[in-house]
């Protein structure tokens, strides 16, 4: 514990750089507008903004590039509260009670609420982070290919069981994720595959041209300028402070959906829409007043809105100490380490330092910032909206194709975006989460190499993956998620994972 | 029979795994001992069909295919003209003058938006932009036979 406080104080040193505060502030200042912006969520943000971290050292982009992580989180929150869209999916939630307050001239209260919860439930998370991540980079290092094997399949099932779509779909997605990310040189043989002779082909296909077309320009494709509405209210600053009786209202819903998100954001999956469903879920389960859940119970606005946050912090616990992406926006941000050359995961901790703990401690500060940010300049964050989306969306697909171009200058990246675009377009027509292809992409290279190894080290032999004690423990757990599946499907049983999505699909 | 959206994706998914093995023939699969370059893909595309297969058997539960709302296609349709030819000319153009074109003709030719507003906020960012790009994050665009 000594040493870890050691760390971090030496984390903060690295935090407190003025580049780096500088960094922080960019990031939660985009993430913000990121959030407040209907159509562009967390992860076409990220993605889009991918490339202009490139001339920065790693430390400084990943502060960045998490900075408007959070920064969405906070940002979703406004709209959803003043205009009932949700800028990203996880404040769907927040929209039904933050609306109904605003509707009630509660509006700034709700608004104050919201960051207030999102603050301390992410400073939680981030206390979390900093207790729980180092031990399990350590355990990590005992990790041979079986365990990897295990581990890489166990959240590939856990993000499919966890979804809300269906689990065929979500697996049909991470399978076509595996497909792409096998395209180029096989690193164990040197075999060109599927590479049609385009040397670019080569070293495969990008993280960045993928996410970016899929979530980036695919949204721009489905959303027609017209569907977009441009009504706005801005709260004075003098309407913000809730009452004392509102603040007693949120104190317990707020501590309960830090805990909640935490815990729910280290499982895979798309943790921080998950958790908000479920914390409104227990609010209203707990509440003594559960009728006025839907017409502007406070804490519908603080449990949602804290759960989403510390899960978006607990999610970077297994990306920080097992270089595991949990979801598609961590994939995103190990990608973006890795085009700086530094691998996340167990060696993080003691290979770079600087990056584990500078990035952990410009979390804390971030957190601050975005409080301090949020509140007074929510009137500015608001005017945002009233750009015509006519006037944003041919400036979104300006940045998608310098973002993408500017990775390696590769026009065969930018085409490989269009056509996933075109892509993504489709798999919304047809109901598909998109997210699980970007997670099997970013594994795939790591999954292949962790299971051809585990069967040469066995001669062939399955069983490795049950000799060991830790990779048996891992497939024990994908067995079980696996049978539970089964058994819900065979029974028809509407079990909580159906309940969910159909609120999803109610909300939204 | 209604025709619905899990039979075509169903179907799409089988014949996407078909195809992954067309063109995996010349890949070696190995043995379980010593698996090759052909061993992963072969055992993806194999789930991706059967997988494929149970979406299509269980299609009754999804809508009717009828049922999907292509009315936005007439925007997403030229943005996607618009987008493709931006990206071919890119390279060739240069970023300023292919991203004005490309600002012109979604402003005016997709959005109805008035000539005069188009051309100063289209020629505006792209300017904003390229002086980001070049200037402050020294990360060079691609420049036109002109010179700029």
């Amino acid at each position: 514990m000594e040493s870890t406080l050691v760390s971090l104080l030496h984390g903060f040193s690295v935090a407190f750089e003025p580049i780096n505060l500088w960094y922080a502030f960019i990031g939660c200042l985009i993430g913000t507008l990121v959030g407040v912006l209907p159509g562009i969520g967390p992860l076409s943000g990220i993605s889009i903004l991918l490339p202009i971290t490139f001339g920065l050292n790693a430390t400084q982009a990943v502060i960045m590039l998490a900075g408007i992580y959070y920064g969405s989180q906070y940002g979703g929150s406004t709209t959803s509260i003043l205009m009932r869209i949700p800028g990203e999916a996880s404040s769907v939630m927040t929209c039904v009670d933050g609306y109904a307050m605003a509707q009630r001239g509660r509006a700034g209260s709700a608004l104050c609420i919201a960051a207030v919860g999102s603050f301390i439930a992410g400073t939680f998370g981030i206390v979390m982070l900093t207790v729980v991540a180092p031990p399990l980079a350590t355990l990590a290092l005992k990790f041979g290919p079986p365990e990897y094997t295990a581990l890489l399949t166990l959240g590939l099932i856990f993000l499919a069981y966890m979804s809300s779509s269906s689990l065929i779909r979500t697996l049909l997605m991470a399978c076509t994720g595996l497909m792409l990310g096998m395209i180029g040189i096989d690193n164990m043989t040197g075999h060109f595959r599927y590479s049609f002779d385009l040397v670019e082909l080569g070293d495969g296909i990008g993280i960045v041209p993928v996410a970016v077309g899929l979530f980036g320009l695919g949204e721009i494709l489905s959303t027609p300028s017209k569907n977009v509405t441009g009504k706005v209210m801005a709260p004075k600053l003098r309407e913000l402070l809730p009452t004392t009786q509102e603040w007693r209202e949120a104190a317990m819903p707020i501590a309960r959906g830090s805990v909640l998100g935490f815990i729910i954001g280290i499982i895979p999956g798309s943790a921080h829409i998950i958790s908000s469903f479920l914390s409104y879920a227990l609010e209203k389960k707990l509440s003594k007043h559960p009728e006025q859940f839907g017409h502007g119970a406070v804490a519908g606005v603080a449990g949602p809105e804290s759960a989403n946050n510390s899960a978006s912090t607990g999610a970077f616990v297994p990306m920080l100490a097992l270089g595991i992406p949990t979801g598609p926006i961590t994939a995103v941000l190990i990608g973006a380490l890795m085009v700086h050359g530094v691998s996340a995961g167990p060696q993080l901790v003691t290979e770079h330092p600087d990056v584990f703990w500078g990035f952990v401690a410009s979390m804390y500060v971030g957190n601050l910032m975005l409080l301090l940010l949020n509140l007074p300049l929510v009137g500015m964050f608001v005017s945002v909206l009233r750009i015509p989306y006519a006037y944003l969306y041919p400036l979104i697909i300006m940045f998608c194709i310098i973002g993408v171009y500017e990775v390696s200058h590769s026009i065969v990246d930018v085409w490989i975006m269009l056509i996933m675009g075109v892509f993504g377009y489709g798999l919304r027509k047809f109901g598909f989460d998109p997210a699980p292809l970007v997670l099997g992409l970013v594994i795939a290279p790591l999954f292949e190499q962790s299971l051809r190894q585990s069967l040469i080290m066995s001669n062939g032999d399955y069983l490795i993956f049950f000799s060991r004690p830790i990779a048996l423990g891992l497939m024990l757990v994908c067995i079980a998620l696996l049978a539970m599946s089964a058994l819900s499907f065979f029974l028809k049983r509407n079990d909580w994972r159906t309940k969910l999505a159909v609120a999803e699909a109610g909300e939204t | 029979m209604t025709l619905r959206t899990d039979h075509v994706a169903g179907a799409a998914f089988v014949g996407f795994g078909l195809l992954i093995i067309a063109l995996s023939g010349d890949l070696p699969a190995g043995r379980l001992s010593m698996p090759g370059s052909g061993f992963l893909p072969m055992l993806v595309a194999g789930l991706t069909i059967v997988l494929g297969i149970a979406l299509f058997l269980r299609a009754r539960e999804s809508e009717p295919f009828a049922s999907i709302d292509w009315q936005d296609l007439t925007h997403a349709g030229p943005v996607i003209l618009v987008t493709a030819g931006a990206i071919a000319a890119y390279t060739v153009l240069g970023f300023i003058i292919t991203m004005v074109l490309l600002m012109l003709v979604v402003l005016i030719g997709v959005e109805r938006r008035r000539i005069v507003h188009a051309a100063i906020y289209g020629i505006g960012v792209v300017i904003l932009t390229y002086v980001i790009f070049a200037i402050f994050l020294k990360s060079p665009l691609p420049l036109s036979p002109f010179g700029f």
